[in-house]
């Protein structure tokens, strides 16, 4: 390849596209180095903290795609405090400043506020593409200036965001020239909109295939706006409530049979389980059905939809379809790759609605099962071995035992032996989460046969420092840890500290690891940031180095301590 | 407001008490239901009063040992967070979030399941129809925590308990050993829920009616 000019090994490399094989393509040579980072259009940074976007701007100045994650993962849990971070507005600002063209910007658990939205719809002429995904800080008006000003703009996906709702105006600033629009996802929107105008959008964009609609979206819109666009690929249902025997509701009988290129259906955020009816001609198309928004869909409600759909790849429903339920998801969905379960009623234990029963018959069904989340009130061992021998091909395994320390109730023992039969048999299995009664011997099956994982989220479980190390030794490809309230100390947390600069990031909260060991970690690994929450009403921090600390975590970097850290935040 | 909630060990001598913290008082104002609460816990609080988040203590009584359950512990006499902690072994930074009043989990941040999704099931158990209206009724029902933070004897770590979601002290009981069990190993029996009262006396739970 050193015989060749630079021209072809950039082309090449226009051919390699994933992260991973870009970063090591530009370790080989100096000479592959400049040409990689010159021709690098699309950028991935995990954690917006390990680098800054001064040094990202300067080493890939044809940058075209950035895409940034923020506060950590158990952030979605409230465990992390507001305003700890993760602040879009410096990379923004630094991203305007340069000549960078940006086209697309993908953001992760970040705080994103009104301002940055409008320097960003005005600094960059060709962009395209905005997808924020648990953000906070924004308004509709920030909302509203993407709309008005980004003249090119396809991509607009807000999904599962805080977002303050003044009422949208916003959809109507699309100005009348934007016919470009390719997706449009305003489902986490609570507030009103003006329905001529969302009406009028569609209208206009030929292109659009994927639309997903808020809650004050009445069916009669839905009705209009199918009419406009029986392209969609994917739809997101606001409003489903409306008389059956009602005008409106035959015209959308008619023409969502006309809708035959919906392939993904979601939302259902306020709906009449009568009207479900006439969803079923599209059903035989769906490869992805998401259900787990919608209320008052009972057991039969949700198996009488589910026999329709036997293409199904992606089933995301709420726990109240029942075992039952699941057993027929099983006998009709033999293409499904991913279960979400969800639970309907969290703290209701007294309404069992999904048990290892489900799961079991899942598992026996659908062969190419490869990605779960399953929350259920109970698990056993034998069910768990039963899944591990009919399914081998896990990549994503979390089950969520709602009872955090919950045993086996057939046998009263610990879930050990059940998660270890799962880790044996699925030897590509990249990310785990554990729950229910679990001891140190959990960690000492993850540690052997885990090889691929690079994710693991360990609740309420082990005994002592020895969990955490075999998952720390024999891990080696282990990322992302988190661990909340479990008996791991110093101890685990200092034998390998070197481990850390493998991983983008380990967190720590309700365990037994003390502030002098912080301390030594971050003195002896400076390219780690250590981080410790104290959100005490105590406004100094306690020197004493024996102190336990509830909240710390640690990640990688290549600059340092970050300068935007509120005051509860004690970097090391 | 400050209802402390104490799980007693077996024990009759030893003090140490629950800190309970009513969270999202905030959001309760409006309520008739806060009321309701405030009486039957025997809280004298005025209606005026709520507009800030206050200490709420209630009268304490005798133990009676008519059941199996041993004494609890009982606080000290110290509400103040820093200085149990500083009577503990092993004190730890406190990690309840006074100004969060959007958590609604058993413990904070359990089950897993993000804030976002957990709003949406709240939101649609309110009517979307005549909403103004009905607002004073759909809150009562809708769920609006009350936070508490409870904490056990020798264990380090208080957990948050949103008390809306029980219906009975029982429950409340048994949700609270269920999630102690893990850092304490303890015996449903051997514990009794109390609660301190705005004169710092600890009353056993269960005297009031739960509503």
């Amino acid at each position: 390849m050193n015989y060749f000019p630079d021209e072809v090994v950039e082309h090449v490399f226009d051919f390699i596209t994933s992260h991973k094989d870009r970063n090591s393509v530009s370790l080989v040579c100096k000479s592959w180095y400049k040409i990689e980072r010159y021709s690098r259009q699309r950028v991935f940074i995990g954690n917006c903290y390990s680098i800054t976007p001064q040094r990202l701007i300067a080493r890939f100045p044809g940058l075209k795609s950035l895409t940034l994650k923020g506060k950590p993962h158990f952030a979605d849990f409230n465990l992390v405090p507001h305003d700890w971070g993760g602040f879009v507005d410096p990379w923004i600002k630094a991203l305007a400043k340069s000549r960078i063209g940006l086209e697309e910007l993908r953001l992760k658990r970040m705080v994103v506020s009104d301002d940055s939205l409008e320097l960003l719809s005005k600094s960059f002429p060709n962009f395209k593409s905005l997808v924020l995904v648990s953000c906070e800080g924004f308004t509709t008006d920030g909302v509203a200036a993407i709309a008005a000003n980004c003249r090119f703009l396809r991509e607009l996906d807000l999904q599962e965001n805080e977002v303050e709702d003044h009422r949208g105006h916003w959809l109507s600033c699309f100005p009348e020239s934007c016919t470009s629009l390719v997706s449009l996802n305003f489902a986490c929107l609570k507030g009103e909109i003006n329905l001529a105008s969302l009406e009028r959008l569609v209208a206009r964009s030929p292109n659009l295939k994927s639309l997903r609609l808020n809650r004050v979206v009445p069916l009669d819109t839905l009705q209009k706006l199918l009419m406009r666009a029986p392209q969609l690929v994917d739809l997101g249902i606001g409003s489903y409530v409306d008389d059956p025997s009602s005008e409106v509701f035959s015209k959308l009988k008619a023409v969502i049979q006309l809708c035959n290129s919906i392939r993904s259906l979601s939302g259902f955020l306020e709906v009449a389980p009568c009207c479900m009816s006439a969803i079923y001609p599209i059903c035989e198309n769906l490869t992805f059905l998401n259900l787990s928004y919608a209320p008052g869909l009972q057991g039969n409600d949700l198996t009488k939809l589910v026999q329709h759909c036997r293409k199904l790849q992606r089933l995301w429903i709420l726990d109240c379809i029942g075992d039952k339920g699941l057993g027929v998801v099983a006998s009709t969905c033999k293409e499904l790759q991913e279960l979400r379960v969800f639970p309907s009623d969290p703290f209701d234990a007294g309404n069992a609605a999904v048990t290892e029963e489900g799961l079991v018959l899942i598992s026996a069904g659908c062969p190419k099962l490869n990605s779960l989340l399953y929350f259920c009130h109970q698990m056993t061992n034998a069910a768990l071995i039963t899944v591990a021998k009919n399914c081998t091909n896990f990549i994503r395994f979390r089950l969520c035992i709602l009872d955090p320390v919950k045993a086996d109730p057939v046998t009263n023992q610990p879930l050990d032996e059940g998660f270890g039969a799962i880790v044996r048999s699925n030897k590509s299995l990249k990310r785990l989460s554990l729950s229910g009664l679990l001891t140190d011997q959990v960690f000492l099956y993850i540690g052997m046969y885990a090889k691929k994982l690079e994710m693991l989220s360990i609740a309420f479980a082990g005994d002592s420092n020895k969990g955490m190390l075999y998952v720390l030794n024999g891990c080696k490809k282990l990322r992302k840890l988190e661990i909340r309230d479990c008996p791991f100390g110093d101890v685990a947390l200092l034998e390998d500290m070197g481990k850390y600069e493998t991983m983008r990031s380990l967190w720590m909260s309700s365990c037994e690891v003390t502030l002098g060991a912080c301390k030594t970690l971050a003195k002896k690994m400076p390219s780690l940031n250590v981080e410790i929450i104290n959100e005490s009403e105590q406004l100094e921090f306690s020197l004493d180095d024996r102190l336990l600390v509830d909240k710390m975590y640690l990640y990688r970097t290549l600059v340092g301590h970050r300068k935007d850290k509120p005051e509860y935040v004690l970097l090391l | 407001m400050e209802l402390q909630l104490g799980l007693a060990l077996p024990t009759p001598n030893m003090v140490k008490g629950f800190d309970l913290n009513n969270h999202g008082l905030d959001q309760l104002k409006e309520m008739g239901g806060l009321e309701a609460w405030n009486k039957a816990a025997g809280c004298f609080a005025d209606k005026d009063c709520v507009k800030s988040k206050r200490s709420f203590e209630q009268a304490f009584g005798n133990f009676t040992e008519e059941c199996r359950t041993k004494p609890l512990l009982l606080w000290s006499g110290q509400p103040n967070e820093e200085e149990d902690h500083k009577d503990q072994k092993k004190a730890t930074f406190s990690t309840t979030d006074e100004n969060d009043a959007e958590e609604d989990d058993q413990v904070v941040g359990w089950p897993p399941i993000k804030t976002w999704r957990k709003k949406i099931f709240q939101q649609q158990q309110q009517p979307r129809v005549g909403r103004a209206e009905n607002n004073r009724v759909a809150e009562n029902e809708n769920g609006r925590s009350i936070y508490v933070k409870v904490k056990m004897e020798g264990v380090a770590i208080t957990r948050k308990v949103d008390i809306k979601l029980y219906h009975s002290y029982q429950s409340l009981t048994n949700s609270l050993i269920t999630m102690f069990a893990k850092d304490k190993k303890c015996d449903e029996d051997d514990y009794i829920l109390t609660y301190q009262d705005k004169e710092g006396d600890w009353l056993i739970a269960g005297d009031i009616p739960w509503q």
